[in-house]
């Protein structure tokens, strides 16, 4: 039985959307921490960069992507406590677990990309290509917003 | 190839992808990785596509690491270089 759709839809919103998402976080961080405190700049690229992984889940249509769901529920986490141990790490080891015995073509490639992609690890194999290459595109989308933002603050 | 159908879709119902979706996700995965762009040629195999989209993520994940660096440090400089500059920074509530 075929599926009803034959093309898979991995189309991403504009570049203007995540930019939106990403400037909205990033004001959120000012207010909490205004940015001529004394923070180190680690500390605060670290925000940044976790404010550039939850905007862009976000931007990219928060709960109808695995990934993003993944990435925002890792993020609500971090939150609510901040330090926790994992109960058990959802890594896939290198070995083929009985259930992906299906996946006999590339093991090894497979199993690096799930632990690339948030969520990957308990994806079914096609369902990873596919949020795989949405992912992809939306990274390339938040990258190019911050090297706009970058590109804006530099000294001309 | 296609024996392996019946055992695929047994892990969720409605995702019963086809053999022929799977290598067009491998081939629209092989047309996002610049690396794999230019060679154009569909000789590519799914290891190879597979491997270098690792490659790709990993060198994304970078940039963004780096470009968070950079930004904390432009936006703790208190410096308005441009008219762009203060733009930005007043947008940000700074």
């Amino acid at each position: 039985m075929a599926s009803s759709d034959k093309t898979i839809n991995t189309d991403v919103p504009e570049k203007d959307v995540f930019a939106i998402h990403f400037l909205q976080s990033l004001s959120n961080l000012t207010t909490q921490n205004p940015f001529n405190s004394p923070d180190t700049t680690n500390y605060r690229a670290r925000k940044i960069k976790k404010a550039a992984y939850v905007s862009m889940a976000k931007a990219a249509g928060g709960s109808s992507r695995l990934w993003s769901r993944a990435l925002l529920g890792r993020a609500a986490k971090e939150n609510n406590k901040i330090v926790r141990f994992a109960r058990r790490k959802r890594k896939v080891t290198w070995k083929i677990s009985s259930k992906r015995r299906s996946d006999q073509r590339a093991p090894e490639a497979t199993d690096r990309l799930r632990n690339l992609v948030p969520g990957g690890g308990t994806m079914e194999t096609s369902k990873l290509m596919e949020e795989t290459a949405h992912y992809i595109k939306c990274l390339s989308m938040q990258v190019k917003v911050m090297q706009c933002l970058v590109d804006g603050l530099s000294p001309k | 190839m296609s024996s392996r159908r019946s055992s695929r879709s047994r892990q969720s119902g409605s995702s019963r992808i086809s053999d022929d979706q799977i290598s067009d996700l491998v081939t629209k995965l092989q047309h996002l990785i610049p690396e794999l762009r230019r060679r154009r040629s569909d000789k590519v195999s799914a290891s190879k596509v597979l491997q270098e989209t690792c490659n790709y993520i990993r060198n994304l994940h970078r940039e963004v690491d780096d470009l968070s660096d950079r930004l904390s440090e432009l936006l703790a400089s208190t410096d308005d270089n441009s008219a762009e500059a203060a733009i930005i920074r007043s947008l940000l509530n700074y």
